[in-house]
């Protein structure tokens, strides 16, 4: 009875094109904000701030960044790793190289950065599509990651080859490095998910989200409308890059506070991939829903045997936990290509008729 | 075959002459174009030239290159011989968005529709080609970005009013019905303000209280707008109702031209479509 649209009416189309259209949805997502950023510093502890919400919504933001590219523009690519690294190692190269700079701007240009090189991956999609693309970006994330650990000057020379992440400060608190509390770089890193989370949804809304998704779903016709493919897949890989760089910058500053190659691997790509399977192809909700879905699917299937009382090897867990996610992306591809975001919208519309389903 | 019984049927050689409209002057001319893939010839040494104002149809047995006459003129076929002359610009082969951004928009033979996309979207991405705010103003959605999404949310409910689809306006078309899918993809056509619109056989595959509500829409759309329309139709009757000129194509070729009249009685256009052997 709460949840409902009938009786509100849109008297102009600025409100209908509103980002929430049901009122309930804004104040619902505006109080999940406030929530996140006054009362969980206070209430989280070590453990879930720095090891739970502090990874996931740096992978929420790179999750935002394939979707764009995969859910919006339906261009698959495999290098999501690749471009988190060009964005940590860029970032590490500017903060290094310009030790005055606002920590805020490091992070937009490493961001920056990450968009140009995957600009530059992004060219081949206008000849090739699909399987094929996949390959060139698994190229990229093999280049890169080869690059960026074979040489040294990404690093400034350093003889471990792993820098540590330069602490810097905002507004007087440091924010980067293994010294910055748990709580000031949770904020730091929440303004960001807060801020690309709203950039994304106000793009896929407006008229370059429309390219994109005409490319995505008849390119012939697009280019018909007047929509030209390699402008558009560009602009769809470089705001990609841009989010996959940014979530690089800040996993190497504010997460694992080093600056490897290793934290970027394939395994990185395909996590991000799962997540946008998993939450919903084309939904930004849904990057949300699937990057803590897979953070805390683990932590579940570790703590819930205990609730009942139940001993059960990690080994076994651990084998559980792969059968789960495997189980998991078959579901989604076939039979839910719209993911967790797509179940909540269905979860809604019931929610809409309660408690008189008919 | 309907197309052969509405032939015959309202072939009178002394049919009431309808009055011709007044001929505008000529936007779309065709020379001689040639189209071929390998061996095939879909297009065999075709002109025609379409007027401003009026409704052209091109009409001919399946494979006789209607469609990729079509392509020709929006640029997605290249010619191979021949020229285009569009907006006082004569080319050897349109470019797709020199063709888009002058006015020529069209509907396809396999409806074309961005399937993922709300019906509003789809009309809404109509008019990319007219909408001019940056890439940060978008990111924002705010001020001059906002403004200008409302100006053409508001007219592109004019053509779901038009078109009479507001029950649908949220609905991802993947999921319409077949008729209502076509309906919407004129929907984005004229979304894009044409000048010219091109519809591939616009009417396939529905039943007759669809096809009448479609003719009535490419009407009022001519009357109303006074877009020019050059129409691909199998349906005879419909044809022979709306249009003011008819091309007739066969095997690639040209076999006749004129109004409708004139081309019912022409004995190359019955031998055509009653099957007559070709001598080639
Ligand atoms: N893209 C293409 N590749 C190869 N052959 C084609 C292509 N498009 C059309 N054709 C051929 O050109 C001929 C004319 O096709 P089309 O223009 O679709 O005919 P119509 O629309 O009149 O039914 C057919 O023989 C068809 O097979
Ligand atoms: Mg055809």
């Amino acid at each position: 009875m709460f949840y409902r649209e009938a009786g509100i009416f849109k008297t102009s189309y600025a409100a209908d094109q509103a980002l929430f259209r049901i009122p309930f949805d804004r104040i619902f997502v505006i109080s999940v904000v406030l929530f996140a950023a006054l009362v969980i510093p206070v209430i989280g502890n070590e453990y879930w701030l720095g090891s739970i919400l502090i990874p996931t919504l740096i992978m929420a933001i790179a999750t935002i960044g394939l979707n764009i590219l995969l859910g919006y523009c339906g261009q698959l690519s495999l290098g999501t790793g690749a471009f988190m690294a060009a964005g940590a190692f860029m970032g590490y190269k500017i903060a290094t190289a310009f030790p005055w700079m606002p920590i805020w701007a490091v992070v937009i240009l490493g961001g920056i950065c990450a968009a140009m090189i995957g600009v530059a991956f992004g060219l081949p999609s206008l000849r090739i599509k699909g399987f094929y693309l996949a390959v060139t970006t698994l190229a990229a994330q093999f280049f890169l990651l080869w690059l960026f650990q074979k040489v040294p000057w990404f690093v400034n020379y350093s003889i471990s080859g792993v820098p540590t992440a330069p602490p810097r400060e905002m507004f007087g608190y440091l924010v980067t490095g293994a010294e910055a509390s748990v709580e000031a770089r949770y904020l730091f890193i929440l303004a960001f998910t807060v801020i690309l989370a709203l950039i994304a949804a106000n793009l896929v809304r407006g008229r370059i989200g429309r390219t994109w998704m005409a490319i995505r779903d008849m390119d012939i016709a697009a280019e018909l409308i007047g929509i030209k493919p390699l402008p558009t897949k560009l602009s769809a890989f470089a705001v990609s890059s841009f989010y996959c760089g940014v979530a690089g910058v800040l996993w190497a500053f504010c997460y694992i506070n080093t600056v490897e190659a290793t934290a970027f691997d394939i395994f990185r790509s395909f996590t991000v991939l799962f997540m946008v399977i998993i939450g919903g192809l084309g939904s930004i909700l849904g990057c949300f829903l699937g990057a803590f879905f897979i953070f805390l699917l683990p932590i579940f299937l570790n703590s819930a045997p205990g609730w009942v009382g139940l001993e059960v090897p990690t080994e076994l867990i651990s084998h559980v936990e792969f059968m789960v996610f495997g189980a998991l992306i078959v579901f989604f591809l076939i039979v839910e290509p719209h993911g967790l975001a797509r179940l909540w919208a269905i979860t809604k519309e019931k929610l809409r008729l309660w408690p008189f389903p008919y | 075959m309907a197309a052969v019984e509405g032939l015959q049927e309202d072939g009178h050689a002394d049919a009431a002459q309808a009055p011709a409209r007044d001929a505008g002057e000529i936007v779309l001319k065709l020379d001689n174009i040639e189209l071929g893939f390998g061996g095939v010839k879909a297009i065999n040494n075709v002109s025609f030239e379409v007027r401003k104002g009026e409704i052209r149809a091109i009409i001919g047995p399946n494979g006789a290159g209607k469609s990729s006459m079509l392509n020709c003129i929006n640029g997605f076929y290249k010619p191979q011989k021949g020229s285009i002359s569009f907006n006082g610009k004569t080319m050897s082969a349109m470019d797709p968005h020199f063709a888009a951004s002058n006015g020529i928009a069209r509907t396809f033979q396999n409806i074309a529709l961005f399937r993922g996309m709300s019906t509003l979207d789809n009309l809404m991405t109509g008019r990319v080609l007219k909408m001019r705010r940056g890439f940060l103003w978008q990111a924002l959605h705010w001020g001059p970005a906002q403004r200008e999404e409302i100006k053409h949310r508001a007219f592109v409910e004019t053509i779901i009013d038009f078109l009479e689809i507001q029950s649908i306006r949220r609905t991802p078309v993947g999921r319409l019905p077949y008729g209502l899918q076509k309906r919407v993809e004129l929907g984005r056509a004229l979304a894009m303000e044409p000048s010219i619109l091109l519809l591939d056989e616009p009417m396939a595959g529905m039943n007759v209280e669809e096809k009448q509500d479609m003719s009535r829409f490419i009407l009022d759309v001519n009357e109303e707008f006074g877009t020019t329309i050059v129409l691909i139709e199998h349906d005879m009757g419909v044809v022979m109702d709306i249009s003011d000129r008819v091309v007739v194509l066969d095997y690639g070729r040209k076999i006749a031209d004129g109004t409708p009249d004139e081309v019912r009685r022409n004995q190359d256009v019955i031998d055509a479509y009653l099957g007559v052997p070709h001598e080639d």
